[in-house]
C-alpha cells in the first residue's frame, strides 16, 4: 500500500471546515492573560523626543507601557545585517514603527490606551520613493553582480538594440491570519512563545537575545498559520518580542494579535523594483547580450533584502539563454517598513523584467512573441549554462512551450484575436505565453538542512515533528504520507505535531519551496532508522512464528499496516502488535533524521556556482481583454502547464499551482500599494487593497501537469511547487502589453506592472488616437 | 419596553442586555460564547471570514430564510428575533454537512482561515435550492476572499456539494418552535442601555415607525442604524460607538419593494438583495450594477436609505437615481415630504435632511422603452469593491436627434453630480460620435476630481471624457444588433 501519490485531504481539513482548527487568537485565554499592542511612530523619519503614556496608564484596565529602556537584553536584530531595533530609542524610520508596547486587561482598554500615548518626534525629511533613493544613492547593501562574457562589447556590436526602464510594484502578502504571538512566562525566567511564524528557530533566538537568556530557556512553537507567503519568515519576530517583553515584565501570559490595518501598515511586503535594461539581439530576435540593473526598495532595514536581490539576479535569465550578460543589483533604503520575503522571493521581479524585454523585442521586430521566446529558450545539451554557471539539467522548457502552445490553440487564437481587435472599437484583446524556471534551494546554502523526530508508539501509531511549519501549503499532509508510505501504515496512524524548538532545533525557515524536500527527506531518514531496528526484530519474530529459517531483516516487508516475510507474505504480524512486542524487547522506536541537500554551493562574491538542487519549470498562456475607454481588464482564459515531477499529493499540489497563479495574477494585474505624502500606507485593508476575488478566476482555466519522472535526485521524484506557479501570473501582464501594442506601440512602451485599469488607461491615452476614426458605428466583435 | 434582545444562536436562546448587546455579533460569538470558528480578518465587511447565516421568518411565515452576513459589522442589538447560525451549528455534532464534506474532499481549504466563512456562504447558497453553474458559484462567493486557494477547488467543492443532499437549516432547526418564539417578540419596543469605557450608551429598536419617529423627535441627535454596513465599519475603525442609536431593523413597515405605475417604491430598509431581485426584469441595467454592489453579505444587510444617507459620492445606486429623477421620502413627527434626489446633497456628506427626519422611502421612476440607459461602475476589482468612478447616462432620441439627456457622474467631486454642461451639449444634437466627444470634453471640464487611494484625478477625468463615446458605441451597437 502506498499513501504517497494520493490526494489525501489536508491533515487539518476537517478542522478547517468545522472551525475547530484553532489559530492563536482562538486559544482560550489563560487566567490573567494580557492583551498587548504597540504604539507606532507618527512620522516616517526623524528622532524620538519623548513617549508619554501617562494618560493611557490612567485608564482602567491598562497594565503597563514599555519602551526601549525596558528591554532587558538585545534590542537590535537582523538575520543578514543587525540593523533593526525591536523598539527604537532614538531614530524612527517609518510611519507606524513600533516604539512602545502596551498591555491591558481587555481589548477595549488596549485600543483606547493605544490612542492616548503621545509620541513626540523631530521630523527629518524622509526618502519616500525608489527614484529618490536611487538618485540620492541611498543604498542598504553594496552592489551585487553576476556576469558572463562581455555584455558591453556585444551590446555595442548587436544588429538590434533596445533599452528602457521597467517598473514593478510591491505586493502585500495578505495572509488572512494577521501576525500573532502569545508568550507564556515559565519558571525562573523561562519563556514559551507560541507564534504564527514560518521560523520557530528565529523566534526562539530573538526572544532569548531580547531577554538576555540562552536559547535553551526559550521554546518557540507554531501549530499552524492562517497563511504566511513569506510574510512570517522574519516579521513574526516583532509581535513575538512584544509578547515576550510583557510576559517578562508582568509574569503574566501576553497575547499580541495585530489587526489587519496595523499588520498591513507596519509589516514588509514584496519589493518594488526599478530595472534598467539594455538588450542586443539578432534580426530574428535571438538574444546576444543583455544588461540589467536592478534597484529594489528595501525599506528601512536590511531584513531579507540581500537574498531576495540574489534570487532576482539568479532568475533574470528566467527560461532563456543569455550569451553575454551583466546583472547588477542594489537594495535601496526608503522610509517604509522593511520589505521582506514573499512567495517568489525576488524571482517575479526578475522574470517580469525579462519577459518585458522579450515582449518589447517581439513588438519591435513585429514577430510573434512566442517565436521570440522559443528561439531563446535554454537548450537541451547546448545553450544550457546559466549566467552563474549552473547547467540546466533535465531541461523540459522546449517541450513545455510546444505542448502548451498546441494545447491552448495559440496560433489559431492569435488570428481570431487579431480579427476581433480589428472589428471592435470597444475592446482589445491580447495573448501571451510566458515561462518559469525556478531554482529550488535556499541561495544561502547553509539553510538547506532539516531535522525530523519520529516517535512510534506501542500501538503502532506515529508522531512526527519537523522544523517545517504548516501555513496551509500541506507540508504536514505530505510528510504524513511520506512517513506512512515508508512505514507501510495507513496515514491515519501518522500525526504531524506542532513545530517546536523543543523537538527540532536549529531549523531553517519554512521557505524557498523546499520544505517538503528537506523535512520530508529528514523524516524518511528517521523512519528508515526505526525500520532497520524493527526489521531485525521482526525477522526473529516471524521466524519464530512460521518456523522459517535464515530469515534476514532485508526479507522483512512493511506494508498494509503489518510486517511479513517476502517469502511468506500471507503470514503477517500487525504493525501495532509488532511495536508492542518490540518495546517489550527493548527496541528503540524513536529516531531523529537529518538531511542536508547534497551537491549545491554558491560563491556569492564570484557570482558563480550551483546554487540549486534542480529547477521547477512551467509556462502559462493567458488571454486578456481590455476596455479601450475605461482600461478595465478581464482575463477570459488561462492555460497552465507545469512540471512538478511526480506529485506526492496531487490535490494539494494542484492547489498550490492554482493558488500561486492567482496570487501572481493579483501582483501582475491588480494589487497596488499606495502611500500618502507623509509615507503612511493608504491601502491598508481589503477595502482599499484588492486581492483577486472569485470572479477574477478566468472562466476558462486549464491546469495541466507536465508528465515527468526524471527528477530522480529529489524525494520520490517530486518537485517543489510552492513558489514557481506564482510567476506564471506574469503571462497576464505580458498579454496586456500585447493588447496595448495592438492599439499602438506608443501605448505599450512605458507600460508598468501591475496592469491596473488606471495604468492601462494611462497607456491607452498615450496612443495618438484612443480609437480609430469610425467608418460607421460597429458592433463589438 | 424590553431592555434586552432575544436572539437564537445555533438553536439556543440568548437573552442579551447591557454592554453585551452593544457588541458586534462576531465579538459576541467569539468572546462571550467561545464560538471561535467565526474568524476575524478585516472588521470591515470586506473579506467574509466572519460570515454567519441569519434566519428570519419568510414572508409566508412558514419557515426561516437564512441570509449570509458579515458578523464583524453587525451589532447584537440589531438581531432581536433572529436565528444566527455559525459554523459550529450547521451540522449535527460529529458530522459534516455536504459543503463541509466536499470542501474536505476537493481540497477547498489550505490555511483554513477563510474556510469557515466560505462554508457558511456556500451552505447559505444551497439553502434556497440549487446553484446554477460555476459562474453562479463565483458570483455567490464574491463576498469571501481567499488568499491561498485561488478559489478553483472551492468552486469544485460547491459543485460537488450541490450533487449531495444534506439537511437544510430548516430541517436541522425545525422552524415551528423558532417562529413561535420570534413572533412573540415582534411587537415589543426594545431599549438597550449599556455602560462602555467611554460612558453610557443607549439604543432604541422600536417595532413601529411611529415609535421611531417619536423617539427621533425627542432625540434628533440619535444615529440611525440600518444594515450597519457603513456604520459598523466606522465604529470598528474609530473604536467609537455613538452614544444614542436608533435601530430601524425591527420596523416592518419600512421593508418593502413594490412597483406601481412604472415607479419602483422602496421602503427605507429594503435591502439591496431585495431590490436586486425585484429589478431583474423591470430595470435590468440597474440590476446589473446591483450585481456588483459589495458582495452577497453586504447586499443582504445594506439598505437603500443607508446608501443614500451615507452620502458617498461613489455610492453605486446614485447615478441611476439621479438620471431617473428619483425622490426621497422623508418623515418626521411633523409629517412627510419628498425631496428630488438631485437636491438631496448639499455638500460632501451633507444632506437636506432636517433634524428629527428619517428617510422612509424612495420612489424611482423606471426606464421605459423610450430611454436609452447605461450605468457604469469602474472599480479596481470587478466585485466587492467601492467605485472609483460611476456614471449614468440616459437619453431619449427622436429621428436621430437627442431630445432628452440626463447624465450623472460619481467619484469626480464631493457629491454625485448632474453633468449639466454635457447634457446641454447633448440635447438637440445629432446622435453621432462627434456629439459624444464634445459632451465628454464638456463634462471633463465641469468636474473637479481629486486623487485618492482609488485613483488619480487625471485617471478619473479621462474616464469622464471617455465614457460618453463608450456609451455611444455601446448603445449604437445594440441598436445595430437589434436591427439585424
Ligand atoms: C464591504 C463593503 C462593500 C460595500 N460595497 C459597496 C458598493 O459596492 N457600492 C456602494 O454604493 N456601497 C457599498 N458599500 C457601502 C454600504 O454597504 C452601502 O452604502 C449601504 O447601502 C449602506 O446601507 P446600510 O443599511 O448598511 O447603512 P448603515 O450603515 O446602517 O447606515 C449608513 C448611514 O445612513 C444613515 N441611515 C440609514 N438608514 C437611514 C434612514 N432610514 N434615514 C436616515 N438615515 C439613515 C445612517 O445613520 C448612516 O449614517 C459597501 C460597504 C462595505 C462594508
Ligand atoms: S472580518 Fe472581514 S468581513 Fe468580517
Ligand atoms: S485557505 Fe488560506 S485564505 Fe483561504
Amino acid at each position: 500500500m502506498s499513501s504517497a501519490g494520493k490526494s489525501l485531504p489536508h491533515d487539518s481539513a476537517v478542522g478547517h471546515v468545522t472551525g475547530r482548527a484553532l489559530y492563536l487568537d482562538d486559544e482560550r485565554p489563560m487566567l490573567g492573560e494580557l492583551h498587548v499592542g504597540f504604539v507606532g511612530s507618527p512620522i516616517a523619519a526623524g528622532t524620538l523626543e519623548a513617549i508619554d503614556a501617562t494618560e493611557a496608564l490612567a485608564l482602567p484596565g491598562v497594565v503597563g507601557c514599555w519602551t526601549a529602556a525596558d528591554v532587558p537584553g538585545h534590542n537590535l536584530f537582523g538575520l543578514i545585517s543587525v540593523d533593526e531595533p525591536f523598539l527604537p530609542a532614538e531614530r524612527v524610520d517609518y510611519v507606524g514603527q513600533p516604539v512602545a508596547v502596551i498591555a491591558a486587561e481587555t481589548p477595549e482598554a488596549l485600543a483606547a490606551a493605544r490612542r492616548l500615548v503621545r509620541v513626540d518626534c523631530t521630523e527629518m525629511p524622509p526618502v519616500l520613493d525608489l527614484d529618490t533613493a536611487i538618485r540620492e544613492a541611498r543604498f542598504l547593501t553594496p552592489q551585487r553582480r553576476i556576469a558572463r562574457g562581455d555584455a558591453g562589447r556585444e551590446l555595442a556590436k548587436a544588429p538590434q538594440r533596445l533599452s528602457g526602464v521597467f517598473r514593478s510594484g510591491g505586493q502585500e502578502q495578505f495572509y488572512l491570519e494577521s501576525q500573532a504571538a502569545i508568550a507564556y512566562p515559565g519558571e525562573e525566567g523561562r519563556m514559551v512563545v507560541h507564534s504564527s511564524t514560518q521560523n520557530t528557530t528565529e523566534i526562539q533566538g530573538v526572544v532569548a537575545e531580547m531577554l538576555g537568556r540562552g536559547q535553551h530557556e526559550v521554546v518557540a512553537i507554531c501549530k499552524r498559520m492562517g497563511g504566511a507567503f513569506g510574510g512570517k519568515e522574519t516579521q513574526a519576530s516583532l509581535p513575538a518580542l512584544m509578547a515576550a517583553l510583557v510576559a517578562h515584565h508582568t509574569g503574566r501570559p501576553a497575547r499580541v494579535i495585530y489587526n489587519k490595518d496595523d499588520d498591513m501598515c507596519v509589516t514588509g511586503k514584496r519589493h518594488e523594483y526599478v530595472t534598467r535594461w539594455d538588450v542586443g539581439f539578432e534580426d530574428d530576435g535571438r538574444l546576444l547580450a543583455i544588461r540589467f540593473e536592478f534597484f529594489s526598495n528595501g525599506g528601512a532595514f536590511t531584513d531579507l533584502s540581500p537574498p531576495v536581490l540574489d534570487r532576482t539576479l539568479l532568475h533574470a535569465d528566467n527560461c532563456y539563454y543569455l550569451p553575454h550578460v551583466e546583472l547588477l543589483g542594489r537594495v535601496c533604503y526608503t522610509n517604509v517598513p522593511p520589505n521582506t520575503a514573499f512567495r517568489g522571493f525576488g524571482g517575479p521581479q526578475a522574470m517580469a523584467a525579462m519577459e518585458n524585454v522579450l515582449e518589447s523585442i517581439a513588438q519591435h521586430l513585429d514577430v510573434d512573441a512566442l517565436d521570440i521566446r522559443q528561439r531563446n529558450l535554454y537548450g537541451v545539451g547546448e545553450r544550457n549554462v546559466t549566467p552563474y554557471g549552473q547547467v540546466v539539467e533535465r531541461n523540459h522548457l522546449p517541450e513545455i512551450f510546444t505542448q502548451l502552445a498546441e494545447s491552448c490553440d495559440y496560433r489559431r487564437r492569435r488570428e481570431e484575436i487579431a480579427a476581433a481587435n480589428a472589428a471592435s472599437r470597444l475592446t482589445v484583446r491580447g495573448l501571451a505565453i510566458t515561462g518559469v524556471k525556478f531554482g529550488i534551494s535556499f541561495t544561502a546554502t547553509f539553510l538547506n538542512q532539516g531535522n525530523a523526530l519520529v516517535n512510534v508508539y506501542m500501538d503502532g501509531t506515529v508522531q512526527v515533528s519537523t522544523g517545517g511549519t504548516e501555513m496551509g501549503q500541506g507540508l504536514n499532509t505530505k510528510i504524513q504520507q511520506l512517513v506512512a508510505e515508508e512505514l507501510g501504515v495507513d496515514p491515519r496512524r501518522v500525526r504531524l505535531m506542532p513545530t517546536s524548538t523543543e523537538k527540532n532545533n536549529n531549523t531553517s525557515p519554512t521557505a524557498a519551496s523546499a520544505s517538503t524536500d528537506i523535512n520530508g527527506a529528514a523524516a524518511v531518514k528517521a523512519c528508515r532508522e526505526i525500520k532497520e531496528r524493527l526489521a531485525a526484530f521482526a525477522a526473529g519474530e516471524l521466524a519464530k512464528q512460521t518456523g522459517e529459517s535464515g530469515l534476514q531483516p532485508r526479507d522483512v516487508c512493511f506494508a498494509d499496516d503489518a510486517v511479513f516475510s517476502t517469502h511468506r507474505p500471507e503470514h503477517k504480524i500487525d504493525f501495532g502488535g509488532l511495536c508492542m512486542a518490540a518495546r517489550r524487547s527493548r527496541v528503540d522506536l524513536g529516531a531523529r533524521g537529518f538531511f542536508a541537500t547534497p551537491g549545491i554551493g554558491f560563491d556569492q562574491a564570484a557570482g558563480q556556482g550551483t546554487p540549486f538542487f534542480y529547477y521547477t519549470q512551467g509556462a502559462a498562456a493567458v488571454e486578456v481583454q481590455v476596455d479601450r475607454f475605461t482600461g478595465e481588464l478581464t482575463v477570459p482564459r488561462a492555460d497552465l502547464l507545469i512540471d512538478i515531477g511526480r506529485p506526492i499529493n496531487l490535490g494539494i499540489d494542484r492547489g498550490q499551482v492554482i493558488g500561486g497563479f492567482i496570487q501572481g495574477l493579483g501582483w501582475a494585474t491588480a494589487e497596488c500599494l499606495l502611500y500618502g505624502e507623509r509615507g503612511e500606507l493608504l491601502s491598508h485593508s481589503p477595502t482599499t487593497y484588492k486581492i483577486p476575488a472569485a470572479t477574477d478566476v478566468p472562466p476558462v482555466f486549464n491546469v495541466a501537469l507536465f508528465d515527468n519522472d526524471d527528477n530522480v535526485q529529489n524525494i520520490r521524484r517530486s518537485k517543489a511547487v510552492g513558489e514557481p506557479p506564482l510567476m506564471l501570473g506574469i503571462a497576464a501582464w505580458a498579454a496586456v502589453k500585447d493588447a496595448l501594442a495592438q492599439v499602438d506601440s506608443a501605448a505599450s512602451r512605458s507600460f508598468t506592472l501591475p496592469a491596473t485599469g488606471e495604468e492601462i488607461l494611462r497607456c491607452l491615452s498615450l496612443a495618438p488616437q484612443t480609437a480609430p476614426q469610425p467608418s460607421a458605428a460597429m458592433p463589438d466583435g | 419596553m424590553r431592555d434586552s434582545i432575544v436572539v437564537f444562536i445555533n438553536g439556543q436562546r440568548h437573552e442579551v442586555r447591557g454592554p453585551a448587546a452593544l457588541l458586534t455579533l462576531s465579538d459576541y460569538l467569539r468572546r462571550q460564547c467561545g464560538l471561535v470558528g467565526t474568524k476575524i480578518v478585516c472588521s470591515e465587511g470586506d473579506c467574509g471570514a466572519c460570515t454567519v447565516l441569519v434566519g428570519r421568518p419568510t414572508a409566508d411565515g412558514q419557515s426561516l430564510d437564512y441570509q449570509p452576513i458579515d458578523s464583524c459589522i453587525r451589532f447584537m442589538f440589531q438581531l432581536d428575533g433572529t436565528h444566527v447560525v455559525s459554523v459550529e451549528g450547521i451540522a449535527e455534532p460529529g458530522s459534516l454537512n455536504a459543503v463541509q464534506q466536499a470542501m474536505v474532499d476537493c481540497h477547498g481549504s489550505q490555511c483554513g482561515f477563510c474556510t469557515p466563512g466560505f462554508v457558511m456562504t456556500m451552505t447559505g447558497m444551497l439553502q434556497n435550492g440549487g446553484v446554477g453553474d460555476e459562474a453562479a458559484w463565483k458570483h455567490g462567493l464574491t463576498g469571501n476572499l481567499c488568499r491561498c486557494t485561488g478559489y478553483t477547488q472551492i468552486l469544485e467543492a460547491g459543485a460537488e456539494a450541490a450533487r449531495q443532499s444534506s439537511l437544510t437549516l430548516n430541517e436541522r432547526y425545525p422552524a415551528a418552535e423558532l417562529l413561535a418564539a420570534i413572533s412573540a417578540l415582534a411587537g415589543d419596543d426594545v431599549a438597550i442601555a449599556g455602560e462602555l469605557a467611554d460612558g453610557e450608551h443607549a439604543v432604541t429598536a422600536p417595532a413601529t415607525l411611529a415609535a421611531a419617529l417619536e423617539f427621533l423627535g425627542e432625540h434628533p441627535d440619535a444615529t440611525v442604524a440600518a444594515g450597519a454596513t457603513d456604520i459598523g465599519v466606522r465604529v470598528n475603525k474609530t473604536g467609537v460607538l455613538p452614544y444614542r442609536l436608533l435601530d430601524v431593523n425591527r420596523i416592518a413597515e419600512l421593508d418593502f419593494v413594490s412597483v406601481d405605475d412604472g415607479v419602483l417604491h422602496c421602503g427605507a430598509r429594503a435591502s439591496w438583495a431585495a431590490i436586486e431581485e425585484a429589478t431583474t426584469e423591470i430595470a435590468p441595467e440597474f440590476h446589473r450594477i446591483l450585481n456588483r454592489f459589495g458582495g452577497p453579505q453586504i447586499r443582504a444587510a445594506g439598505t437603500i436609505a443607508g446608501n443614500i444617507a451615507n452620502g458617498s459620492p461613489i455610492a453605486d445606486s446614485l447615478p441611476f437615481l439621479f438620471v431617473m429623477q428619483a425622490e426621497v421620502e422623508t418623515t418626521s413627527a411633523a409629517g412627510t415630504r419628498t425631496i428630488p434626489i438631485d437636491q438631496f446633497y448639499l455638500g460632501y456628506k451633507q444632506l437636506a435632511l432636517e433634524p428629527g427626519e428619517l428617510i422612509t422611502g424612495v420612489q424611482i421612476p423606471l426606464p421605459t422603452a423610450a430611454d436609452q440607459l447605461r450605468l457604469y461602475k469602474i472599480s479596481r476589482r470587478r466585485d466587492l469593491d467601492i467605485s472609483t468612478f460611476t456614471a449614468g447616462i440616459r437619453l431619449r432620441v427622436d429621428a436621430g436627434e437627442i431630445t432628452l439627456a440626463r447624465v450623472a457622474l460619481g467619484g469626480v467631486g464631493p457629491t454625485v453630480v448632474r453633468a449639466s454642461a454635457a447634457e446641454a451639449v447633448l440635447v438637440g444634437a445629432p446622435l453621432e460620435e462627434a456629439t459624444f466627444r464634445a459632451a465628454g470634453d464638456a463634462a471633463a471640464r465641469e468636474v473637479a476630481p481629486i486623487s485618492d487611494v482609488r485613483g488619480a484625478a487625471e485617471y478619473r477625468r479621462q474616464l469622464v471624457r471617455n465614457i460618453f463615446v463608450k456609451y455611444f458605441l455601446e448603445t449604437a451597437a445594440s441598436a445595430t444588433a437589434g436591427a439585424l
